[in-house]
């Protein structure tokens, strides 16, 4: 299944608080980050991918308009996913996240957003590690993601340190 | 497919992928093919035949362990979007504090190079390659002569810099609470608590059997020492690097602690390792390094081992680049300094020493060493956010201290002795040079056996709490190091167990 880029537009973070916004007392715990979609036409969300900075906890709703005559609606996706196990630590503080269409019981589009193919159903989590022959015999799928891994390790054996023979330096370089 | 499958699925082919460029590799190819002459392998079950050929003949085992040493040292693969920083250091501001730090060692190895008017790097004159190879041998352990080369760097001025490392989004608040961390550490990583120290070490455990406790003169073998011997064999007769361990973790008799060490390290010794350490040792003839000054033999051949380099995808540190002279800023010229990466620091050598006690062939010595780095000891002078880092150590204890001995922390801070200065010396360098050798290499093999350095932080913070009653009575920090200057007579394991499992908290 190929997979695109869906653009969109991020706005800044906007602080939900209460009362005065001027008072520098009281720092906001929560903030809001507005997405938009430019395209009009519609199209199945499989991952939202982003880098956390210092977000303990995050909820999606998303606005949904079923046709022209009913008003939009707001509809929670995802509660209060925890990022940060410990927030006054920087366990996830800095990490990279995905979150997926069938990630977990609690992740769910509305039937507008995905359209979900009849055999593909969310399996149970629980049940044990999945059968390792089976996950072997689909690891062709996953050859994308190693290339990039291999991409990006220093994991050449070099042998050779000199450049011909020769290893007559000057001085150390700072990058 | 479901998150852990496909997270799953994405280490398989990590590892699979890691060891198709290794001699197991070709040593499992070679042995398949080999088997196709055996009576039991047939062509309609070839592929079940083989792996039962495997199984049987050990080979299966020997593809266990180097898959299990691949889980214990790389990280589990990223996020596809994290770019290859974020597994050296998932933290920005800990990379840019690594990243200065290593900008002021070079600038300092500079220094020396113009002010000494030594080459970072020089090819030895024929006649002198001749007489090091002659004096090889004799070499041993003697310190060459350091007068006129000072330290790189000393580990006091490493944690001054760990000291001063900040979290720019970190707001501690100006009030004192219960919650102020009043050590040098002012950085949030999490660390655990003795609860959480005790579910992770339940091995030393005051109802488990320990070498370093339960094999002492008074306590009769038949109790616990002579089944563990047992046991030791058989885990080495099966091979097995999981199980190794796993059985270490209640300490290794001395007769096997070699043989378990480079089980659980993956350590063979295959003609090929002994040719690659004759390999370096004639690079070593060949060129000598400004950085050899610093360090003894077996650290000669390390500096100039480049397979080194690989290590540095899951360490925060990058290793140092430099151009052929004349070349300056020409990429087919650029080269690393030295060839491994690692620039030696003072006492570095201390890595090494107690590995003479157990190794006696130099190629072996030399692969456990390497391994030894690779997996544990580069953690101790890297800035990383890593449990096993020594910013985390360095929290770890202090935090310890700070929760369960107050009143001696307290007083200690009070007289200007904050405990960090005094223990992270010891942490820095595993506690080697300031035990007893039979002691330091069971704190060693309890490394090995969790795979972690936590432990370096406990047993820290356990030598505190032994000696608290003289600490207290301390007015100064020369009194203080006074009391803590000499380690040799301690015996780590009891130290430990009662710190976790036998104080009230």
């Amino acid at each position: 299944m190929s997979r695109v880029l869906v653009p969109c537009h991020v706005k800044g973070t906007v602080a939900l608080q209460v009362g005065d916004v001027r008072t520098s007392q009281g720092r906001p715990g929560v903030l809001v980050i507005d997405v938009t979609f430019p395209s009009v036409a519609p199209f199945e969300l499989q991952e939202i991918t982003f880098k956390n900075y210092y977000t303990a906890f995050l909820s999606i709703r998303v606005r949904h308009h079923p046709s022209a005559h009913t008003p939009a609606k707001w509809v929670t996706c995802l509660r209060d996913y925890c990022l940060m196990p410990d927030p006054h630590s920087e366990e996830g503080a800095q990490e990279y996240v995905s979150l997926f269409r069938h990630q977990s019981p609690s992740m769910t589009f509305p039937k507008w957003l995905s359209h979900p193919v009849p055999c593909e159903q969310p399996a149970l989590l629980c049940e044990g590690l999945p059968d390792p022959s089976r996950v072997s015999s689909e690891v062709q799928q996953m050859w994308a993601l190693t290339e990039m891994i291999r991409a990006s390790h220093t994991s050449a054996r070099i042998g050779r340190f000199d450049v011909d023979g020769c290893y007559d330096l000057n001085l150390l370089s700072y990058t | 497919m479901l998150q852990e499958e496909s997270d799953l699925s994405l280490i398989i082919a990590q590892i699979v992928q890691k060891l198709k460029g290794s001699n197991l590799y070709s040593q499992l190819e070679r042995q398949a093919w080999a088997s196709l002459q055996r009576p039991e392998i047939k062509l309609e079950s070839l592929k079940e035949d083989i792996k039962e050929f495997f199984k049987i003949s050990g080979w299966e085992k020997k593809l266990q362990n180097a898959v299990y040493s691949e889980l214990s040292v790389f990280p589990l693969p990223s996020h596809p979007a994290a770019p290859p920083e974020h597994l050296k250091e998932p933290l920005v501001y800990m990379r840019k504090a690594q990243g200065s730090w290593e900008k002021r060692i070079l600038k300092s190895l500079n220094s020396m190079c113009t002010e000494l008017s030594i080459p970072l790097a020089r090819k030895r004159p024929v006649g002198e390659q001749k007489e090091l190879l002659n004096k090889w041998n004799e070499m041993g352990t003697d310190e060459p002569d350091l007068s006129l080369f000072r330290p790189v760097y000393a580990p006091k001025d490493f944690l001054e810099v760990l000291i001063n490392l900040r979290n720019p989004n970190y707001e501690n608040g100006d009030s004192l609470s219960f919650r102020t961390h009043l050590g040098l550490i002012q950085v949030p990583l999490k660390v655990k608590d003795i609860p959480e120290l005790k579910e992770c070490f339940v091995e030393l455990g005051l109802n488990t059997g320990q070498l370093g406790i339960d094999d002492s003169t008074q306590v009769p073998p038949e109790l616990f020492e002579n089944e563990h011997v047992r046991i030791g064999q058989k885990v080495l007769a099966e091979q097995d690097s999981a199980a190794a361990q796993q059985y270490i973790r209640q300490g290794s008799p001395t007769a096997l602690r070699a043989e378990l060490w480079a089980l659980i390290l993956n350590i063979s010794s295959e003609p090929e390792d002994v040719l690659y350490y004759e390999q370096l040792k004639t690079n070593v003839i060949q060129h000598d390094l400004l950085v050899d000054s610093l360090i003894y033999k077996v650290l000669l051949c390390f500096s100039r081992d480049t397979s080194v380099l690989s290590h540095f995808a899951y360490n925060s540190a990058s290793p140092p680049k430099s151009y052929i002279r004349g070349k300056l800023g020409l990429e087919e010229y650029a080269v690393f300094y030295p060839p491994n990466g690692v620039i030696p620091f003072h006492g570095f050598s201390m890595y090494v020493a107690p590995l003479c006690f157990l190794y006696h062939e130099p190629s072996k010595l030399y692969q456990i060493f390497r391994e030894m780095y690779v997996r544990f000891f580069f953690r101790l002078h890297s800035i990383s956010s890593h449990p096993s880092g020594i910013v985390s150590l360095c929290l770890l204890f202090e935090t310890l201290l700070q929760t369960y001995l107050p009143q001696l922390f307290y007083h200690l801070r009070e007289i200007g002795a904050q405990p960090l200065r005094i223990s992270f010396k010891w942490m820095v360098r595993a506690f080697s040079g300031y035990l007893a050798t039979d002691q330091l290499l069971l704190l060693w093999d309890r490394i090995l056996g969790y795979n972690s350095l936590e432990i370096l932080a406990v047993l820290a913070a356990a030598v505190f709490a032994f000696r608290a009653v003289n600490l207290m009575e301390v007015t100064s920090l020369a009194a203080a190091e006074a009391v803590l200057a000499d380690l040799s007579t301690l015996k780590v394991m009891p130290l430990l167990q009662i710190f976790l499992f036998a104080t009230v908290t």
